[in-house]
């Protein structure tokens, strides 16, 4: 049975705002608006799976735009020059950076995956038996970008 | 001096070295621990400084950390690890393991330069 553990949007905000500071946003004058919208239309997203003394997954989510966007901020390059495998690594590194530091505040004992790219909107993925526990939704740019986090909850022994 | 940057992230590869090279390093870089142990072994002059990420497909940052300094050959380099990895009993196997310094994902350019510095890897007049 997975341990009852909450990662607040306020977590998530604050971890998401390193993470701008660190790389997105240095200056501070762009950064992730929070809106609240969970229905944000999103066209990639990326994944990390928390394995262990509790189970889940940590989802990063945007449109094309914000996903190229953050590979030219990262990679130091223009939009124009974006490719593919750009976003792919870049929307992998976000999410590995937020999941792993949102494993920090769960129980000893957890471990994270490799990040899983797909290059299709976040409806596209399913999370079976998993329930969403918190999430960041906000624009950025104008695009929306989203962090979210999901717990699987393990059917009891005998049912 | 001269720095191996060692992440399976090519962006996070990228940024250690825009970080490293204004401090004048010249960097080699490998995408996993495995990868980074090959290209030690073809090198004739071992690197000063490697930054180490933990997770990584093949050979983990921590095998590694462990596997160089098992060998004589590479004991002067100093080893950094760079990672998500922030519990505190990881950060204790890493330094346990031989890491001289660790640093959490995100982090700053000037943090990480201030945690070079503290290892006396900044040269005089080198940016900060």
């Amino acid at each position: 049975m997975s341990v009852e553990v909450l990662v607040s949007a306020d977590d998530l905000t604050e971890m998401v705002d390193q993470v701008w500071l660190s790389y997105l946003d240095p200056e501070g004058i762009d950064p992730l608006v929070a809106t609240g919208d969970e229905k944000q239309p999103t066209e990639v997203h990326a994944m990390v799976s928390i394995t262990g003394s509790w189970h889940g997954h940590l989802v990063y989510a945007s449109s094309t735009a914000a996903a190229r966007k953050a590979a030219a901020g990262f990679l130091a390059m223009t939009v124009d020059e974006v490719g593919e495998e750009d976003v792919t690594d870049v929307l992998g590194e976000l999410a590995n950076i937020v999941g792993g530091n949102v494993k920090a505040m769960l129980p000893d004992g957890c471990f994270l995956s490799l990040p899983t790219v797909i290059m299709a909107p976040e409806s596209a993925s399913h999370h079976p038996s998993a329930h969403r526990i918190s999430g960041l939704y906000g624009q950025w740019a104008g695009e929306p970008v989203s962090i979210s986090m999901w717990q699987s909850v393990k059917p009891e022994a005998g049912k | 001096m001269r720095a191996m940057v060692i992440d399976d992230s090519r962006a996070m590869r990228m940024i250690l070295k825009r970080i490293v090279a204004k401090l004048n390093f010249e960097t080699v870089e490998a995408g996993d621990g495995q990868e980074a142990l090959d290209l030690l072994a073809t090198m004739t002059e071992v690197p000063d400084l490697a930054l180490i990420d933990w997770n990584m497909p093949n050979m983990n940052g921590l095998e590694f950390v462990t596997k160089v300094r098992a060998d004589a050959r590479l004991r002067e380099m100093t080893l950094v690890m760079v990672t998500t990895e922030s519990e505190q009993n990881q950060i204790v196997r890493a330094l346990a393991a031989g890491a001289h310094e660790y640093v959490i994902k995100p982090f700053t350019e000037g943090a990480m330069i201030e945690k070079l510095a503290l290892l006396g890897l900044v040269p005089s007049g080198a940016s900060s």
